[in-house]
């Protein structure tokens, strides 16, 4: 044992110049991390900033747990004494259809529209120029929020539903665009250059080969759409006045102060976000195979 | 009797360093049997695609029975383009259709936009379709799906969709590499077959040089877009082979019959 021991010290001292050269060289050598150095930064500022706004904030003699207290019977209130005064659930539901309507129609014209210019801005299907030409021109849509467009548009058209549906649809549109030209792009390029080599023309090949080969990504991002234009149509009937469920939401909620309605009108609209879901996952499970 | 094809001093450029084809010019009879051997990247692919315009030449000529095909315009090629069917090795069939489906997309160059488009086919040539699946073992698979066929089933339907267009050359890229040697022996039948029987010449590249020995009536070695050979399988040598494939003697897995030995 001792033996043995003091062989392997024997070797390793035998090897410990060199190795605390190799470590020397080690340590000098590791360079200075940009990206670390700035992660830290960035975390070390974050918790001065944290720290010095809890102390400045204006807490108005407002007591916390009090705060928190009330903020959970209010909740209580809301949602388990859920009930209707200002309409009917006839009429909710009325409201929900018409939200409903809103989010359909912006959806169909932003889909038809998004797929004739995906083709246009899929590069398999276009030229490097109109391709990106395109692109640039719907990541500019894309980028200006949904309420900023229906606002835009109020200007023109006027408070309403139909400023509502426009602005959706230009979303969608932008939404639906990157969607559809990325599912296009999907295509093999062989299969484009098989059916050129067939004779057939740029239509018969969209229809033949594009269409068929993405039609179940297409029908999932539309659907998908279709569920957030539902819940920014909510938003919109507010803010826009585009009437709606939303616009019912507003008004229990800061017209009437009745929070029991503002619960029922938000269990309404959870049933039908729900019901959407499984609808979509139920298309989803027949289409996509 | 003039021949089918004439390909005179065929050059493609890709950008300053790339050149694919520098100057080919062979031709094709009615009724040949024709491979192409090379290393990968000689050009062998550019050089069938040139063929029916799949990738513009970027000088020389190619006449395809008198026309020549640089001069067409777009309803002039597309019309040109049904008389050159082509199968590919990756088979670029579309995954999600059926069988019969993606056979009657050869007759896509026939149809106008509207009833192409909606894959409107007349009676006959839908009967026309499933005679030629027939013809060619599939009748059991006409409607599954593209994506559940294997290799050699897929290559099948790929033949399917160039016969149905009533070509009178076929341009084979690499129709064999993916497959394993019974299905590859089957393919090959059945172009030889097209080419005997139907009278459809064949175009076909090929990595395999003992398959391309065994069925051709001629063989073109391409070495760096260049013509290093041109002849009957009868005739190459072992030494012309290892010089088209720049290896040394010994180096390749060759089954040469004795006579060739030189």
């Amino acid at each position: 044992m001792q033996i043995q021991e003091s062989i392997y010290h024997l070797w390793i001292n035998s090897t410990k110049d060199k190795s605390v050269d190799l470590l020397a060289k080690y340590n000098e050598r590791k360079p200075f991390n940009k990206t670390s150095f700035a992660i830290k930064i960035t975390l070390i500022a974050l918790l001065i900033l944290t720290i010095y706004s809890f102390y400045t904030f204006d807490y108005k003699n407002l007591i916390i747990i009090d705060a928190v207290k009330d903020t959970l019977i209010n909740m209580r209130t809301m949602f388990f004494g859920a009930s209707l005064r200002n309409f009917t659930i006839l009429e909710g539901i009325r409201q929900v259809s018409f939200t409903l309507g809103i989010a359909f129609l912006a959806t169909l014209t932003g889909g038809i529209s998004a797929f004739f210019l995906g083709l246009l801005a899929a590069q398999n299907l276009s030229t490097k120029l109109v391709s990106n030409v395109v692109k640039g021109f719907v990541s500019f849509v894309r980028a200006v929020p949904t309420v900023l467009w229906v606002l835009i548009f109020a200007v023109s058209i006027g408070l309403g539903s139909t400023a509502a549906v426009v602005g959706l649809t230009f979303h969608s549109f932008g939404y639906l665009l990157k969607a559809f030209s990325e599912s296009f792009e999907e295509l093999d390029h062989g299969v484009i250059e098989a059916l050129t080599a067939c004779g057939a023309n740029w239509w018969q090949i969209v229809f033949q080969a594009v269409v068929p080969s993405s039609l179940s990504y297409l029908l999932a991002w539309t659907f998908i759409r279709f569920e957030i234009n539902f819940v920014e149509a909510v938003a919109v009937g507010a803010a826009a006045g585009a009437g709606g469920i939303g616009f019912e939401l507003f008004m229990a909620s800061a017209r009437y102060f009745n929070i029991r309605e503002v619960g029922a009108i938000t269990f309404l609209i959870l049933a039908v976000a729900i019901i959407l879901e499984l609808t979509s996952s139920r298309i989803k499970t027949k289409f996509i195979k | 009797m003039n021949p089918l094809l004439t390909i005179n001093s065929l050059k493609k450029q890709y950008d300053e360093e790339t050149v694919a084809l520098n100057g080919v010019s062979f031709s094709v009879h009615e009724g040949e049997f024709v491979s192409i051997i090379g290393p990968s990247g000689a050009g062998k692919s550019t050089l069938l695609r040139c063929i029916n315009r799949i990738i513009d030449a970027t000088e020389g000529e190619i006449l395809f029975d008198g026309l020549n095909v640089g001069n067409q315009n777009k309803g002039q090629l597309r019309k040109l383009r049904t008389k050159i069917g082509m199968i590919f090795q990756h088979y670029n069939l579309v995954n999600r259709l059926s069988v019969i489906e993606n056979v009657l997309h050869g007759r896509l160059g026939y149809k106008n936009t509207f009833n192409g488009s909606l894959g409107l086919f007349t009676a006959q040539e839908k009967k026309q379709a499933f005679q030629i699946i027939e013809i060619l073992g599939l009748e059991k698979q006409a409607y599954k799906r593209c994506d559940q066929l294997s290799g050699g089933q897929k290559q099948r339907v790929g033949i399917a969709r160039a016969l149905i267009q009533e070509p009178r050359m076929m341009l084979c890229d690499e129709p064999i590499a993916s497959l394993d040697p019974n299905a590859s022996k089957i393919i090959m039948d059945h172009l030889k077959n097209i080419t005997t029987q139907m009278g459809i010449t064949c175009l076909v590249n090929l990595h395999q040089v003992n398959v391309a020995l065994k069925y051709s009536d001629r063989i073109i070695g391409i070495k760096h877009g260049l013509k290093v050979y041109d002849g009957p399988p009868k005739s190459i040598t072992k030494n012309q082979i290892y010089d088209i494939y720049e290896s040394e003697a010994g180096e390749l897995i060759l089954e040469l019959k004795d006579q060739n030995e030189a």
